[in-house]
């Protein structure tokens, strides 16, 4: 007898007990739509965080830093080790260092970190944020490529600002966005913030408002200082600009090295006056040296050439950072998320499995004088095994059709379900689950080999079924 | 013993021997037995039930292990075979026919055949033209796809038998082959078996307790008593 006959033969038993087959095929169906759902809920948040992690474009850059504290020894009380850290002559984050960076092969853009905070005044408005500098350069690449309003600014010596929403909506103003109408909430409106057009806010005049040390009043009096309320040796510096352009409201996702109220271009805001430090060396570097930066960001022109890149920086002493590192712990995480979701599903599965053993035993007993007929008329134990173990395969096979049809609709429904929920509280909508081909056919590869797995057991006993016991007649 | 038919025996059995255990009690269903069959003929074991007639026609069926003894199949030795050996010998070697019929009651006349045929290995497409020529010869050509259920005794009786014929077999075993029929069914089918013998020199073991039936057809009849053979009949020569 051939593979195909036993096949055929499996399948026609089963249809002889529909309701029974019916029944512990549903058992698996719900085995596997568990399965299939819990494990592309994973799979969907994997995808989801690595797409948004790859549309923010954070493949393609490295932040460096000087000496870092040995955070080792701290962790282990070991204070000579954290003070030989500290002492330890590294190389300056310093113009050569930016340059030599930047002559490296393959690198795209290097500059360095500059963030302090600042004052913003539009008008009679203003808000405390933080002003970062970048170069006209980045206007090239995400986010900066695709500003919702006005444009990135196309020279470093620009005397153009970018403003994040929030901050505009610190100084009272709102854009309306014809395409998006939001209505202000009543906390807004009650404060005095008004929608207005982007036109309306594009070229206005902004005051960027730095602190500085005035040496005149501490010359004037020199004890003065210590009184708080009249005494600080601050003054206020105030440069102008207008504003360019208004930035995306930044999402869990975005690159944090590009999150702050306020851009500016890089050579217009390094003149800015301002507490002239950037790094906690700087206050206790006696030799006064200005020069050093607290950190550079780089960015290379593929993604492959990130490690070759970020090796050689390190070769020069300084420490680096990249969100490439980052993903592999991100990946470990998401396996564990996987497994414990799969784990659930697989029980579940399992419990279906059970449910085949008893079917088939079931059946078995019910057959004992039919497989003694087979086995009289010649039938091999391989070959009555066989035909148990297709009639397994093929609830298995069945099963796990229908299920991949059942998880499929269970997370149409939830989809529906969380995206009314976070929507509803202002989120955005996310396909949560993602089914990749590889999961579809593993899935009912999986179903097949636990039913497979199950019919073991009653396919040896049919095969061992006694004829003559089987033949007797009663 | 005929020394005639000794010279050709397809089958050949010596000293077998066959005890099982019914609960504590060992009992010795064939007791040293020893015999030989020719080719073409066709013999009958009578005895009461209880002599162990049935026991000693699974053993040749292979559907049962002798404690001891040989029992040789065209110079094969049943006692020595695997378990897949001796599948292979009820597949090609042997067909059997039993008192219940034994069809398989959800399948028609024609399936039960064609199922015979596929543990054969016969090719599917061939199966049906096979498994309908066979039942044909054994009078059934209208009943084809009628199941057991709607089948009389004698008519599921003819299915049996071609469903034993359907490998070709070099022996035809027949376990009380009227014992569930009606005296006029039961000459029906010992004609047919006769027939068979006759026509096709199919090689026939019976076994039945009706003895004045089994005389109108056999070539020879052995007497069973207690698992031992206490007489041998020879009716008339395998022609």
């Amino acid at each position: 007898m051939r593979i195909d006959d036993q096949f055929l033969l499996g399948l026609a038993n089963l249809w002889r007990m529909k309701l029974r087959m019916i029944l512990t095929t549903l058992g698996v169906a719900i085995g596997i739509g568990a399965l299939v759902s819990m494990v592309s809920f994973g799979i969907g948040m994997q995808k989801n965080v690595t797409d948004a992690i790859r549309e923010n474009d954070l493949f393609t850059s490295l932040t460096v830093t000087g000496q870092e504290i040995d955070i080792q020894s701290a962790m282990q009380g070991n204070i000579e080790g954290v003070i030989e850290s500290f002492q330890a002559e590294a190389p300056l984050l310093n113009r050569d260092a930016l340059e030599k960076i930047q002559s490296l092969d393959g690198v795209e853009i290097a500059f360095p970190e500059i963030v302090f905070p600042v004052k913003v005044r539009m008008g009679n408005e203003e808000t405390q944020t933080t002003l970062r500098a970048l170069p006209a350069s980045m206007g090239q690449f995400k986010p900066f490529n695709e500003i919702p309003y006005g444009h990135f600014f196309a020279s470093d010596s620009a005397s153009l600002v970018l403003l994040n929403p929030s901050v505009l909506k610190e100084l009272k103003r709102v854009v309306k966005d014809p395409e998006n109408p939001v209505a202000l909430s009543w906390e807004d409106s009650a404060r005095g913030v008004r929608s207005v057009s982007a036109d309306s806010i594009l070229g206005k005049e902004i005051e960027i408002i730095t602190s500085v040390i005035d040496v005149s009043k501490i010359m004037q009096n020199p004890l003065n200082y210590l009184n708080t309320t009249t005494g600080r040796p601050f003054r206020e510096a105030v440069t102008p600009f207008r504003i360019g352009g208004l930035l995306k409201e930044p999402s869990e996702f975005s690159d944090s090295r590009f999150i702050s109220g306020v851009i500016a271009p890089i050579g217009r805001a390094e003149e800015i006056p301002q507490l002239g430090f950037t790094s906690v060396r700087d206050l206790f570097d006696p030799s006064g040296d200005t020069e050093g930066y607290g950190a550079f960001y780089v960015r290379v022109r593929r993604t492959q050439d990130l490690d070759r890149i970020q090796e050689k920086i390190e070769e020069m002493g300084y420490n680096t950072f990249s969100i490439m590192e980052q993903l592999d712990e991100i990946k470990k995480g998401f396996i564990i998320l996987d497994t414990a979701l799969g784990t659930i599903g697989i029980i579940a599965l399992f419990v279906a499995a059970l449910g085949i053993i008893n079917t088939m035993v079931m059946s078995i007993l019910e057959r004992t004088r039919e497989i003694g007929i087979m086995k009289a008329i010649g039938g091999s134990e391989n070959e009555i095994k066989g035909i148990f173990f297709f009639e397994a395969g093929a609830i298995g096979l069945i099963g796990g059709i229908f299920g991949l049809i059942l998880g499929w609709i269970v997370t149409r429904i939830a989809n529906v379900v969380a995206n009314y929920i976070v929507t509803q509280q202002g989120g955005p909508v996310v396909d949560y689950f993602y089914m990749p081909i590889w999961l579809l056919l593993g899935a009912i590869g999986f179903s097949i080999f636990v039913s497979l797995l199950a019919g073991l057991y009653p396919a040896m006993r049919a095969a061992r079924v006694d004829p003559v016991e089987a033949l007797r007649h009663d | 013993m005929n020394t005639e038919d000794s010279l050709n025996p397809i089958l050949r059995i010596q000293k077998i021997v066959k005890n099982y255990h019914k609960g504590s009690i060992q009992v010795q269903a064939v007791q040293s037995i020893s015999f030989d069959v020719s080719k073409s003929e066709f013999i009958t074991i009578v005895g009461r039930s209880g002599s162990g007639k049935s026991t000693l026609l699974n053993l040749v069926g292979g559907l049962d292990r002798a404690t001891s003894g040989h029992l040789f199949v065209n110079n094969a030795d049943l006692t020595k075979m695997k378990r897949s050996e001796l599948a292979l010998h009820r597949r090609q070697t042997v067909g059997m026919i039993f008192q219940s019929f034994n069809l398989i009651p959800s399948r028609t006349a024609l399936e039960n055949i064609t199922l015979a045929l596929a543990f054969g290995g016969m090719k599917r497409r061939d199966r049906k033209q096979k498994a309908s020529e066979i039942l044909s010869r054994v009078g059934l050509e209208h009943r084809l796809d009628h199941k057991p259920g709607e089948l009389s005794g004698g008519e599921a009786q003819r299915v049996a038998i071609a469903r034993a014929l359907a490998n070709e077999p070099d022996i035809l075993l027949a376990d009380e082959p009227t014992g569930n029929l009606d005296s006029k069914t039961s000459i029906e089918i010992i004609q047919l078996l006769e027939k068979l013998n006759q026509k096709q020199h199919v090689t026939i073991l019976m076994v039945t307790h009706d003895e004045e039936l089994a005389k109108t057809v056999s070539h020879r009849i052995l007497h069973l008593f207690d698992g031992k053979i206490v007489h041998q009949q020879i009716l008339r020569r395998i022609s």
